[in-house]
């Protein structure tokens, strides 16, 4: 099965290559680009460092069609927390190993597949992606249709995106019939194959997303958005254990079952005084574990010269967390304790908040006559870096709390147009 | 047909209405076709930044739909 999607994907990928330079279509514009970006997380011992590589390209060999093909990676090294307990446990068991950083290696590729018919006013473009790590495998269909009305003042979208995804886990003992007997898989020797001690979890996922742009006057814009999400299946990590007890771990036990909303609302507005735009987003999130958070972010561009552009960039983000969530499930005074008939250790489902600030530099190089090199039409280069820090609430490694923990991002990407 | 609900009869007539107030003639679009004044502009280049947060919150929306995998350890 595995075997005939991945052809499938190939002869996909190959089609449309090959359709637009075959004879009758004559390609008017060709798009390459390249990103390759690293993520480094310095603090809470995980030292995890992820490079991200990616490559499209995009060919409109008439007006009304393009063609978009792509793929990217993730080269994961580092540490997760493999055994979760919090300060309770750890006062009384000050020798136990509650904080294990287990070592991860991880090599995420990723093929995807695009074609979109556009028309005056409107555009149809449909999708696929399918992605495989060692413990992992998305299959990922999307679709999207966009129409302006009122003279291009008004822009309408519809989006639907739905996944098939398949996670690995470790066969439990048939008398283990109580999550709280269950073991964590150790590691992803054996995943998606005949293993007889490997299983698959499968996780589907149903994405929604409407949208309503405006244009206001000729210097202001503001954009509505609409995300629903529903989540079906396994969605504990199956390699993390969460103490429950005296002498008691157990593998992470989450619900299967997760609807998720949220509401965007973006402003972009250009300050003729200064020649520079201002965009500001506001977003607010909702899900059926109980999770809410507010997200505010706002950006400034500006133009140096004629083909130069700078952004500067500060964003916050708070949430609270899930109703099962714990820092220790042993005990101890609130608000740590048991919470009901599941069990984390994940950190992105505990009350936090972050910040974030960074940069852009965009070049753009357009010739008013020729060809750069005689074959391309333009070319941009962009730079960005980022710093972010997260403040946990309430999640501590083995009772040490984790404060303004540091994570840096840097981007580089490459766009030529022929 | 299933009835559509009032106050979403409202919320699209209100949608409507506000869209029709807005009187940007083409050429007076030039700003706004500008980069700095689009939202996804650099939506390629902003993708990694955007699955690194994704990955390490409880929380998703408002980018865009397509989906494919986890990297997310």
């Amino acid at each position: 099965m595995q075997l005939g999607i991945g052809r499938a994907l190939a002869a996909a990928l190959a089609l449309l290559v090959v359709l637009p330079w075959s004879s009758g279509a004559t390609a008017q514009v060709a798009e390459i680009d390249t990103a390759h970006s690293v993520f480094y997380e310095a603090p809470t011992r995980t030292h995890m460092f992820v490079y991200s590589p990616s490559a499209d390209f995009q060919v409109s060999p008439w007006p009304w069609l393009d063609v978009r093909g792509g793929w990217e990676a993730d080269v994961v090294s580092g540490a997760s927390v493999a055994t979760k307990a919090g300060a309770a446990y750890q006062a009384t068991h000050p020798a136990a190993d509650v904080v294990t950083t287990a070592s991860v290696h991880d090599f995420r590729n990723l093929g995807r597949g695009e074609v979109a018919f556009k028309g005056e006013t409107t555009s149809l473009t449909g999708g696929y992606a399918y992605s495989t790590e060692h413990d992992y495998q998305s299959s990922s269909m999307h679709v999207n249709s966009r129409t302006d009305v009122l003279q291009h003042n008004t822009q309408l979208e519809l989006s639907y995106a739905h996944n098939f995804d398949s996670i690995c886990d470790r066969v439990q003992s048939s008398g283990d019939t109580s999550p709280t007997r269950w073991f964590a898989l150790e590691n992803s020797t054996g995943c998606f194959t005949a293993d007889p001690t490997r299983t698959t979890h499968a996780i589907g996922i149903d994405t929604y997303e409407a949208s309503w742009g405006q244009s206001w006057t000729p210097v202001f814009e503001t954009q509505l958005t609409y995300t629903g999400q529903l989540v079906n299946g396994f969605q504990s990590d199956p390699y993390r254990s969460v103490v429950l007890g005296e002498g008691i771990k157990a593998q992470e036990y989450e619900p299967t079952e997760r609807a998720r909303e949220a509401l965007t609302a973006r402003l972009a507005w250009y300050l003729r005084s200064i020649k520079a735009a201002v965009r500001l987003s506001l977003r607010g999130y909702y899900d059926t574990w109980a999770i809410e958070s507010g997200t505010v972010e706002a950006e400034f561009e500006k133009w140096l010269g004629e083909s130069l552009r700078i952004m500067a960039r500060g964003r916050g983000y708070k949430q609270t967390g899930a109703v099962f969530w714990s820092d220790d499930y042993t005990g101890g005074l609130p608000p740590l304790g048991p919470r009901g008939q599941y069990w984390t250790g994940d950190r992105e489902l505990s009350p936090f908040w972050s910040w974030l600030a960074g940069g852009r530099l965009v070049w753009t190089v357009t010739p008013a006559r020729g060809r750069i090199l005689g074959i391309m039409e333009s070319f941009k280069l962009a730079g960005s870096a980022s710093v972010t820090g997260y403040t946990y609430e309430q999640y501590t490694l083995g009772g040490t709390p984790i404060s303004n923990a540091r994570a840096y991002i840097g981007t580089a990407s490459l766009v030529a147009v022929f | 047909m299933p009835p559509v609900p009032s106050n979403r009869r409202m919320l699209l007539g209100l949608v409507l209405a506000l869209s029709g107030c807005a009187t940007v003639a083409p050429q007076q679009r030039a700003i706004l076709a500008d980069p700095t004044m689009r939202f996804d502009a650099e939506g390629k280049h902003e993708a990694p930044l955007r699955h690194a947060i994704d990955n390490r919150e409880g929380s998703m929306g408002g980018t865009g739909v397509s989906g494919g995998g986890c990297g997310c350890n």
